[in-house]
């Protein structure tokens, strides 16, 4: 399991855009991947949940990711978050 | 018999057809709840699965038709949509819940819906609230598709079919089928709603913003749609139909007598070579402005990209709709003007008083700092196409341009920075449209490389008219003396710090007005498309020395009817081929 706390740098916050791309890229891996704000957790998998969070830019979530590819997902889905995927 | 009635709004897409109304409206639905047997909670569970699965095909090939229209992969809002609709969690809870509750489909799913867009609305985040529009738009394909409802869609229009509607949603009004749809009406929208950008794109006549509108019209009524002066006629007289008629068949002769002027050079009867571009709002209308032979864009109106999305578009899908557009005009140039959205556009719960004279435009741009960069790097990076211009709308002062290009300056740093390629030697403009800049345009043209006239707004803020003002719309005449005087004198301040100086408003496309304008030494006019055959038409046939003896009479005269009055004398006498085109 990996576990990493993250700052929100995308523009944006983590809006419709971004949080598809983010339910995209988590669903390209079997690891479970989940999200944490302010005590709430949501599945990283869904587009609802993650919008719920209402992530806007400068705010600190938790990913965690775990299974087999988690290194790798963590990885990319850190990406999104920070802005660095485009 | 009953009486002819007229209804009035906003004409956004020129033209004028006959045709019989179709309302197009979202059916109410009705969710009951009824209890599920045992039994048949598998079948159930199973409908509801299909009707996700019909409305996600149903998205996807939206999705494509979008993307097909405007060329580029723009349609990425739907991505979302279509990511809330196959949402995991959605989906579960909504099994779970038909299962435990033995409760019908409909009922759950509406519920757990609702649910979703409640905790949205809930949150302080505006972009958030905003979404709450795109659950439902998904949420109500779902319920239609398990009542077995057909969208009322807007695909299967009869022939001859003026649409009327209070709203047409982006994904509706792109598939609006011009080969029955001949007009277009709704209550709500304005020129730069979806709506209007597809209705002008596909050349329908449309008029918008008919307040009242649904409750003034019945379905299969006869009716006139007339978006050149923005009114529909309900119950026509045999008098008036047969009006239209005639016009539509004299304009339609016109339209063809013109277009082989579309192709010529747009050259003064001497000589002179004067650029003639196309306004456009959307990417697509790039099409029109080749067919009817334009020399270049002379404003792309970025604003629709910011509507359309219903948020600021990335800096990505920014830069890829610029960069097309760039390329498919290559090697014609093609000027950007950066958005023109007031604050109220941007943040829903801002209102004004007073937004003309208010936060719009550039100044919002220069608060919105990080919104205005993404703009300008999106611009800067498909310069690299080398015909891209950029340029301001509604400069006031001399420090908005030098904060502007400290800013534009400071990007370019980084992109080089960056290793990202850009054209250095961009050209940088702003718009001329209020009269403090016009007076002050001599100090203002050392800072910029060409001057591009507003004449709408220039009008506007030079009268202290709004034109949208019904009471007071006749005192809106852009052949005001004082207009006429300030377009000089901003054509005089750039040519003597000899920059190029040129007209995009509807000043540029009014046959009566090119004589004057060239005569006023204008460099550029661009305009709506369809206008260009003959606005070429009207400059092969004049001179320099013949138009600059006309401007200078225009501007000794004391009203704008005088001028109008003299400029059509001068026609009628002088140049039997323009007042040809007069209407």
């Amino acid at each position: 399991m990996i576990k990493e706390t993250i700052k929100i740098l995308n523009e944006n916050g983590l809006h419709a855009l971004p949080a598809s791309r983010f339910v995209k890229t988590a669903e390209k891996y079997n690891s479970d991947v989940i999200l944490i704000k302010d005590g709430v957790e949501v599945s990283g998998k869904s587009i609802m949940g993650i919008l719920t969070l209402a992530c806007e830019k400068g705010s600190k979530v938790i990913l965690v990711c775990n299974g087999k590819d988690e290194k790798e997902a963590s990885k990319a889905l850190r990406k999104i978050l920070e802005g660095q995927d485009k | 018999m009953t009486k002819e009635r007229i209804l009035k709004g906003i004409p956004v897409s020129k033209g004028t057809a006959q045709g019989i109304v179709f309302i197009y409206e979202t059916k109410k639905i009705e969710i009951f709840q009824t209890p599920i047997l045992t039994v048949y909670l598998k079948d159930e569970i199973e409908r509801f699965e299909k009707s996700v699965e019909k409305t996600k095909q149903e998205l996807i090939n939206i999705q494509k038709r979008i993307n097909q229209e405007i060329g580029v992969d723009f349609a990425q809002f739907l991505d979302a949509q279509i990511l809330m609709l196959s949402d995991t969690e959605i989906i579960e809870k909504v099994k779970k819940r038909i299962a435990s509750e033995k409760k019908n489909a409909e009922y759950i799913y509406h519920q757990v819906i609702n649910d979703y867009a409640e905790k949205l609305n809930a949150s302080k985040d505006q972009y958030l609230k905003e979404r709450v529009a795109d659950i439902w738009d998904v949420g109500m394909r779902v319920l239609r598709n398990l009542l077995g409802l057909t969208h009322s869609s807007i695909v299967d229009v009869p022939a001859n079919s003026v649409v009327v509607a209070h709203d047409i949603s982006p994904s509706e009004a792109t598939l609006i089928n011009p080969k029955n749809v001949v007009g277009i009406a709704t209550e709500a929208g304005g020129r730069t709603s979806h709506t209007a950008i597809t209705a002008r794109a596909l050349e329908i006549p449309a008029v918008l913003g008919i307040e009242g509108l649904m409750n003034r019209i019945e379905n299969g009524e006869n009716v006139i749609i007339d978006g050149d002066r923005g009114i529909l006629i309900k119950n026509p007289s045999s008098g008036r139909i047969h009006a239209y008629k005639i016009a539509k068949k004299k304009d339609k002769k016109l339209v063809k007598e013109l277009s082989p002027y579309g192709a010529l050079p747009p050259k003064t009867r001497d000589g002179r070579y004067i650029d003639v571009s196309a306004n456009i709002e959307f990417f697509s209308e790039y099409t029109h402005a080749k067919k009817y032979g334009a020399e270049g864009i002379g404003l792309f109106r970025t604003e629709f990209l910011y509507l359309t999305r219903r948020g600021n578009p990335s800096e990505e899908e920014q830069y890829r709709v610029y960069n097309a557009l760039a390329e498919r005009m290559k090697p014609h140039p093609v000027i950007i003007r950066t958005y023109d959205l007031g604050g109220d556009k941007i943040f829903a719960d801002y209102h004004e008083a007073n937004p003309f004279l208010g936060w719009r435009a550039i100044r919002v741009s220069l608060d919105e700092l990080d919104f205005f960069k993404m703009q300008l790097r999106a611009i800067l990076r498909a310069s690299v196409n080398k015909n891209v211009k950029i340029m301001f709308p509604m400069i006031s002062t001399y420090e908005e341009i030098k904060r502007v290009n400290l800013i534009f300056e400071k990007v370019k740093k980084e992109l080089k920075s960056k290793r990202i390629d850009f054209d250095e030697e961009i050209q940088f403009g702003i718009m001329v449209e209020t009269p403090s800049a016009a007076l002050m345009s001599a100090h203002l043209a050392q800072q910029v490389d060409f001057f591009s006239i507003g004449s709408n707004d220039l009008t506007q803020y030079t009268l202290g008219v709004d034109r949208g003002n019904e009471k007071i719309s006749q005192l809106f005449d852009h052949f005001h003396p004082a207009v006429l005087h300030l377009i000089k004198k901003i054509v005089d301040a750039g040519h003597q710090s000899h920059i190029w100086v040129g007209l995009c408003g509807e000043l540029a496309a009014d046959p009566i007005a090119i004589p004057l304008l060239i005569g006023l030494n204008i460099d550029e006019l661009s305009m709506n498309p369809a206008s260009i055959p003959q606005a070429k038409m009207v400059l092969r046939a004049i001179t320099i020395p013949e138009s600059q003896q006309i401007a200078q009479q225009a501007l000794s005269f004391r009203t704008a009817l005088e001028v109008k009055r003299y400029l059509r004398r001068i026609i009628h006498r002088k140049f039997p081929d323009i007042e040809k085109v007069i209407k």
